[in-house]
């Protein structure tokens, strides 16, 4: 009783903490971040998807529309309100008035409307498209309106609208007229900090913005973004004090496990929505016989799989939305790990199961199909591993040309999109080629519902009938993380897997 | 000479021919499709199609080297397809960054390889000898990429003398510059020195039992005048070339050091347009590599002629 006190006053000052904006943020100062990867550009026609390495300069050259607060809700940004029409097609937007792009060009709504069109336009061939395949047009009928017109309903649309990505991300027309092909690598937004210099593949300096439209931010002077590409010797960078912050991922569980005992550091982690997921194509044998396919999935030990490929830092995921998500299900119709019913399955199947599945050719590809290779061999499958390249996999998996290819569920906060593209029976991107009547109807309610509780049921329903019907199998939730110096304060939630440095300060 | 320097050049194009079209042939070889990468998530095929149409991609593969030769010979080496930086320009960014490496590293090589293979040569069987020659044949068994992280985690992390990643521009801070290559480059020169120091310890030896040396001996000189003056030039031949072919073995070695250590350098430059399928940039990235790769073996052939004027008399 006594310690639980304890631990309930210590929960309690450990809220204060977070939530009291008493604590000063300090002024000035240079950050400096190690990212994975050099970033190729930010003109959506040029990149097409912008990596998590852009996404993290992008939150500083950039702002979107609508922001996400602490408990994942929309909060305002460039747009300052919105409302929506009864039907949840139509979302009106109300702009923040007297914003200028880091070039002089105001920013308005013709502005906003400009970057859509552009991307939006079939000439333009734009990968980028894909993403707001919904949204039919957007119209500016004055300075500070601006009007979505949607194709489905989503009764969620502002929080789409969040992430730095290359969609959400307004861009300054004029430059990105005036500079053609060197827009790329020049690129100009309404965001806290502004490119100063940019070498290739070394490092990007950005500048505090002194005209930030939010007065007194940001709080750095300067954000330094290095390429450090080697797990080790970012994490060695990050150590000798070279970079003050590092993007990292579970795959290097031990230099997070040494972060968490090293004084001098800290480790930022998200436990995001989505997951790690992996389809059957359910129309070639042996995988379109259900027996075979719940065998599989029955066959898997999800902790014994984290231990071995992320020492166990791996939250195993039984459904799609997993812990980050505010879908919560009761029943998510998970099968159960049981290799003993899994054997009993395939024998009563009676046919050799042998199919193959599709791995990124790179250490941790062969890993995870190793893993799974001995579990399904355990209950008398035999899968041959396929190591393709990262560009592959997509590729294939639009043209059905596998047998098991893996996936992924990013964390975005609405399920809808993702949910609808992979799930819904007549979606270019139903990878498993399964059709349900009553998973189609779940999902159809699920976005035209604006009660929360109630869209929960319906999110909950199609886990079932997937985790059911086995078209799909998820193996491990998504968690993101970055490790740090101590002194790095004021770094928000990772959401998406992005570390948004623009309001960080350094201690 | 003129005539030995003309006929080194001649052997040039065909051999930059063939580079190119072997690059050609390996890059349309690989899977994954520029297409694909370009549309991704919204690839249909009938999208796939038409790109590949107006990018020439539906082309047959001879037809697309000689219109990329075609280009390049009017000195239009294209631009990325993703960043829209020119091949020139990306190239010409990431160049000095390897080339320093490269030089760096060489001479580091040398400089251990060169006193170690004259002590071993002159000790010819002596414990030291066979020490060094087992130390040689055990580091060839060591991988480069162990000796980085080996080399941050003490002079970085543990030391804190020498940064662990990234590059300051010589003209940006000379200093900072080199104290970021130092790290690198030993990396590369802890790879190269054993297989320097083999040829030169066994070409030392016989020069040493030569007639002339015994001579030399005879008439007094000083033993370390008889071992630099006397001995090491006729020694060096095999020398200098294993330095000319390690060139190319450090262009391959820099594309790991420059990653680990995160240098802007070609090595980089490669990979990365191998994983995005860039090709205009690959292809100006290997005939970049592929043009100092073969100067610097004719400049190897040219200091064998300075080396032995029996190279240079024999053939004219």
């Amino acid at each position: 009783m006594k310690s639980s006190f304890k631990w309930l006053a210590l929960a309690a000052v450990a809220a204060f903490g977070i939530a009291s904006p008493a604590f000063a943020q300090k002024k000035g100062g240079t950050l400096t971040v190690g990212l994975e990867l050099d970033i190729p550009g930010f003109d959506p026609l040029k990149v097409g998807v912008y990596d998590t390495s852009a996404n993290i300069a992008a939150a500083l050259i950039f702002d979107t529309l609508v922001g996400l607060d602490d408990n994942g809700k929309a909060k305002p940004k460039l747009a300052v309100s919105w409302s929506n029409s009864d039907d949840f097609k139509t979302w009106t937007f109300k702009l923040r008035p007297d914003v200028k792009f880091q070039d002089g060009t105001p920013f308005n709504a013709a502005a906003v409307k400009w970057n859509f069109d552009r991307q939006k336009d079939p000439k333009n061939n734009c990968r980028c498209a894909f993403y707001i395949a919904n949204t039919l047009s957007v119209d500016a009928p004055d300075e500070v309106t601006l009007v979505y017109h949607l194709k489905d309903p989503a009764v969620n649309f502002p929080v789409l609208l969040t992430r730095p990505d290359q969609n959400s991300s307004v861009q300054s027309p004029t430059a990105v007229q005036a500079k053609g092909d060197d827009y790329n690598r020049n690129p100009i937004g309404t965001g806290p900090f502004m490119v100063k210099s940019w070498t290739a593949g070394d490092r990007m300096v950005l500048e505090r913005n002194p005209d930030y439209w939010d007065k007194g931010k940001p709080y750095l002077d300067r954000v330094v973004l290095r390429p450090l590409p080697d797990s080790q010797s970012r994490f060695a960078s990050l150590k000798s004090g070279e970079v003050d912050l590092v993007w990292a991922d579970e795959f290097e569980a031990d230099n997070i496990q040494r972060a968490k005992k090293d004084s001098s550091l800290q480790v930022l982690s998200y436990a995001g929505s989505g997951a790690a997921v992996n389809v059957f194509n359910t129309k070639v044998a042996p995988l379109d016989d259900l027996r075979v396919r719940q065998a599989l999935v029955m066959a898997l030990d999800r902790k014994k799989m984290s231990q071995a490929i992320t020492n166990g830092l791996a939250r195993p995921a039984s459904n799609p939305y997993g812990d980050g998500s505010w879908v919560k299900c009761k029943d998510d119709g998970a099968l159960p790990e049981d290799a003993k019913k899994a054997a009993a399955l395939i024998k009563e199947y009676g046919k050799p199961v042998k199919f193959k599945m599709l791995f990124t050719a790179t250490p941790r590809g062969r890993a995870n199909g190793q893993v799974l290779q001995q579990f399904w061999k355990n209950v008398g499958a035999e899968m041959e591993i396929e190591q393709v390249d990262q560009a592959t996999i997509p590729a294939r998996a639009f043209q059905r040309k596998f047998d098991i290819t893996p996936w992924r569920i990013v964390d975005f906060p609405d399920p809808d999109v993702q949910m609808f593209a992979n799930f819904y029976s007549k979606s270019p991107l139903n990878l498993a080629n399964f059709a349900d009547p009553d998973l189609d109807k779940a999902l159809e309610q699920a976005r035209t519902t604006p009660d929360e509780a109630k869209r929960t049921e319906h999110y909950c329903e199609a886990s079932r009938i997937i985790n059911q019907n086995a078209t799909w199998f998820f193996t491990f939730q998504n968690t993101y993380y970055a490790m740090a110096k101590a002194k790095v304060k004021g770094v928000p939630k990772l959401y998406g897997g992005v570390i948004d440095v623009s309001h960080a300060w350094l201690e | 000479m003129a005539r030995f320097v003309g006929r080194r050049l001649a052997y040039l194009l065909p051999v930059l021919l063939a580079v190119t079209l072997l690059t050609f042939l390996i890059a349309s070889l690989l899977p994954g499709d520029l297409a694909y990468t370009i549309l991704g998530d919204q690839a249909t095929p009938e999208k796939v199609a038409a790109l590949r149409a107006q990018m020439g991609l539906d082309l047959p593969l001879w037809q697309r080297y000689l219109l990329w030769l075609w280009d390049v010979l009017h000195g239009d080496l294209g631009r990325s397809f993703r960043t829209g930086e020119t091949v020139l320009a990306a190239v010409a960014d990431r160049l000095p960054v390897s080339l320093e490496l490269m030089v760096i590293a060489e001479a580091m090589g040398l400089l251990i390889a060169i006193p170690l293979a004259i002590l071993c040569a002159v000790r010819n069987g002596s414990a030291i000898d066979r020490f060094l020659t087992g130390l040689a044949f055990g580091k060839l068994s060591l991988p480069p990429f162990m000796v980085a992280i080996l080399l941050i985690y003490l002079f970085a992390v543990s030391l804190n003398l020498l940064p662990a990643t990234g590059w300051i521009p010589f003209a940006e801070d000379p200093v900072a510059n080199l104290r970021s290559f130092v790290l690198p480059a030993l990396t590369l020169a802890i790879a190269e020195w054993p297989v320097l120091m083999r040829v030169l310890r066994s070409d030392m030896i016989a020069t040493l039992q030569e007639d002339y040396i015994a001579m030399a001996k005879a008439k007094g000189l000083r033993p370390a005048r008889i071992l630099l003056v006397h001995a090491l030039k006729p020694s060096s031949l095999t020398l200098v070339t294993v330095t000319g072919i390690n060139i190319g073995r450090l262009i391959g070695g820099t594309v790991i050091v420059e990653t680990i250590f995160a240098l802007p350098g070609i090595g980089r430059l490669l990979v990365g347009a191998i994983y995005a399928r860039d090709f205009i940039i690959l292809q100006g990235c290997v005939l970049f590599v592929a043009v100092g790769f073969v100067m610097v073996n004719f400049i190897v052939d040219m200091l064998y002629a300075v080396l032995d004027p029996r190279i240079r008399h024999g053939r004219a």
